[in-house]
């Protein structure tokens, strides 16, 4: 194949997947996920261009199979928490407001596991958290994505207001990177505003 | 492998009996069936597979989704040998995938793997066993090497097509030739499977009625979905299996043919798995599939459920989470823990029902009582909250 046209299909290949992204600077206050819901980070983030649903926002450092903090602003009732693949033969369970917080969990647990095709999935921790202003609560979770090998790690804090979902998690590899940010993001949690 | 052998250990052999060395005894190694002891693969085609296979095996032993029980893994390995005989299963390596779907696998170099979701759908030893030995008759067969020159040979003849002109019926009737092949591989490895079942102590019954609960479960799953589902005998053109209906009727042919009886092994299978029953009905009801998991648990409610199974349905209505479903929860974890569920969890579901059913104070002693079982529970502070001290 001629260098020009590797140039013209690595340019056409490229540009799908970058386009949108945005930079995010350090200590503005921003409105996230199409929502109520602003956060104002201490470093700055890559916005990617793609959401991974209606009411949905994803922020990464290195690439989102790294570091990856996704927002969900406000979701709904009888509404699923991202976009769903394969409708007909792997719906998602969807948000109720008859959810109490500890209920939450389960919710992106049960997502996951359909989204990611994995029974590799749980809970370590779960308890209650001041989130944007209101009781919410504050959980911890690992995970293997099926088809991959990689043992994530993830945290988020959630908090039910006027009968919406609101909530922001953080996942990255348990080896190294979670570590490396998590603090970033706790430090995005604590400034959460609804 | 086999020269150096040949020129040593029968060397001296050979000479004396005048036959050549060679050929004669790589012809007699290709006639092997490829569970023989020590087997190695033939010809380049077969040596290809095998590799493929055996990179496969070595990234899958280390996977975080292979079940490591000694145990479980014993026992599954003897319902096969129980099925296909010790002879054939001596090489086989059986590895047990917390996978929750109805699945097992073959691959050309003897490896095998089960899904945890097949263990779970199966209520005795013989369906088992009718699975694996399925599986096993891939294997005896060389299915996958075969499959793998009938797509290349119609890919060859795509390729020569494409030079002479476009035909696109042609091309087509090709392309379905490939897929008709591997559902033709399917019901001969069925009926190897079936033939097993009946040379062995299992009855070949127990064959077909994997098929007909699969054909049920996925009514159910479709009802809980609002869908219909439409079981017919006819394969469409780009099935790589034969439906379930057909596999259904023509075993039940076969079954009804040997006409062989047995045990079928349904209480010392559910004493087989009964460690890790907790962990297949809590991947089943986490998969969003209210329909199909409730018929899962229907059936194994009927065949002798124990308090595990009680457990399972509470958490799949409180999951469902419509304001009736925690009435039935509720009612259904307080069964579990009279039936001995010795989970903590029973009570902390049956307190966050009742929450919702407006039945606070009955809710908050459950959930105390739930702290007292697990002190260290690890949404105990989210819990004490809820209670309120």
């Amino acid at each position: 194949m001629k260098p020009i046209t590797l140039i013209i299909a690595a340019a056409l290949a490229a540009a799908p997947a970058y386009a949108g992204n945005s930079l995010i600077p350090a200590g503005r206050t921003v409105q996230v996920a199409k929502s109520a819901m602003a956060v104002t980070p201490g470093s700055e983030w890559n916005k990617l261009g793609r959401r991974p649903g209606t009411n949905g926002e994803i922020w990464t450092l290195d690439g989102d199979k790294l570091n990856r903090v996704t927002f969900y602003g406000g979701i709904a009732q009888d509404t699923t928490l991202f976009r769903e693949v394969d409708r007909k033969n792997s719906p998602l369970p969807r948000f109720s407001q008859t959810m109490l917080l500890t209920d939450v969990p389960k919710l992106l647990e049960n997502s996951y596991r359909v989204a990611l095709g994995s029974a590799l999935f749980t809970i370590d921790q779960m308890e209650p958290a001041r989130f944007g202003g209101v009781d919410g609560i504050r959980f911890t979770y690992s995970f293997v994505a099926g088809n991959q090998e990689v043992q994530s790690k993830g945290e988020a804090r959630a908090a039910i207001v006027k009968g919406r979902l609101y909530m922001i998690s953080y996942e990255a590899p348990a080896l190294h990177f979670f570590e490396k940010n998590v603090a970033q993001f706790r430090q995005i949690a604590d400034s959460a505003t609804f | 492998m086999i020269a150096p052998l040949c020129r040593r250990g029968a060397a001296a052999v050979a000479l004396l009996a005048g036959l050549a060395c060679g050929p004669a005894m790589a012809a007699d190694r290709a006639a092997l069936p490829p569970y023989s002891f020590a087997y190695e693969p033939q010809g380049v085609d077969e040596r290809g597979m095998w590799m493929m296979a055996d990179e496969d095996e070595r990234i899958l032993r280390t996977s975080s989704f292979v079940i490591r029980d000694e145990e479980l893994n014993a026992y599954v390995r003897g319902v096969l040998c129980r099925t296909v005989g010790e002879d054939r299963c001596r090489n086989v390596r059986v590895y047990v995938m917390r996978i929750p779907q109805f699945n097992a696998t073959m691959y050309a170099n003897g490896m095998m793997t089960v899904w945890s979701g097949l263990l779970l759908r199966v209520q005795n030893e013989a369906e088992l066993g009718a699975v694996l030995g399925h599986e096993f008759g891939h294997f005896e067969k060389r299915h996958s090497l075969n499959g793998f020159k009938n797509k290349r040979s119609v890919s060859d003849v795509l390729a020569w097509l494409g030079m002479v002109g476009p035909n696109a019926g042609l091309s087509a009737s090709l392309a379905g030739y490939v897929y008709s092949f591997s559902r033709a591989q399917e019901t001969e490895a069925d009926l190897i499977g079936i033939q097993y079942l009946a040379s062995s102590a299992y009855p070949s019954a127990a064959a077909p009625k994997v098929w007909s609960r699969l054909m049920a479960e996925q009514d159910a799953t479709a009802a809980g979905r609002k869908r219909k589902v439409r079981h017919s005998y006819a394969a469409g053109f780009f099935a790589s299996h034969p439906t379930e209906a057909a596999r259904e009727a023509y075993l039940s042919r076969e079954a009804a043919k040997y006409a062989d009886a047995g045990d079928p092994g349904a209480e010392a299978y559910r004493k087989g798995i009964a460690k890790w029953l907790p962990q297949l009905l809590d991947d089943q009801i986490k998969l969003n599939d209210f329909g199909g998991s409730e018929y899962l648990l229907d059936q194994l409610a009927a065949s002798g459920g124990s308090a595990d199974v009680t457990f399972a349905r509470a958490e799949l209505y409180s999951q469902r989470g419509n304001p009736r479903d925690y009435v039935t929860a509720a009612e259904l974890y307080r069964e579990a823990i009279a039936k001995g569920c010795d989970r903590p969890e029973a009570r902390r579901g049956l307190g966050l029902a009742l929450l919702r059913t407006q039945q606070s104070d009955e809710g908050k002693q459950a959930l105390r009582s739930y702290l007292e079982f697990r002190p260290d529970a690890p949404d105990g502070p989210m819990i004490k909250s809820l209670v309120g001290n």
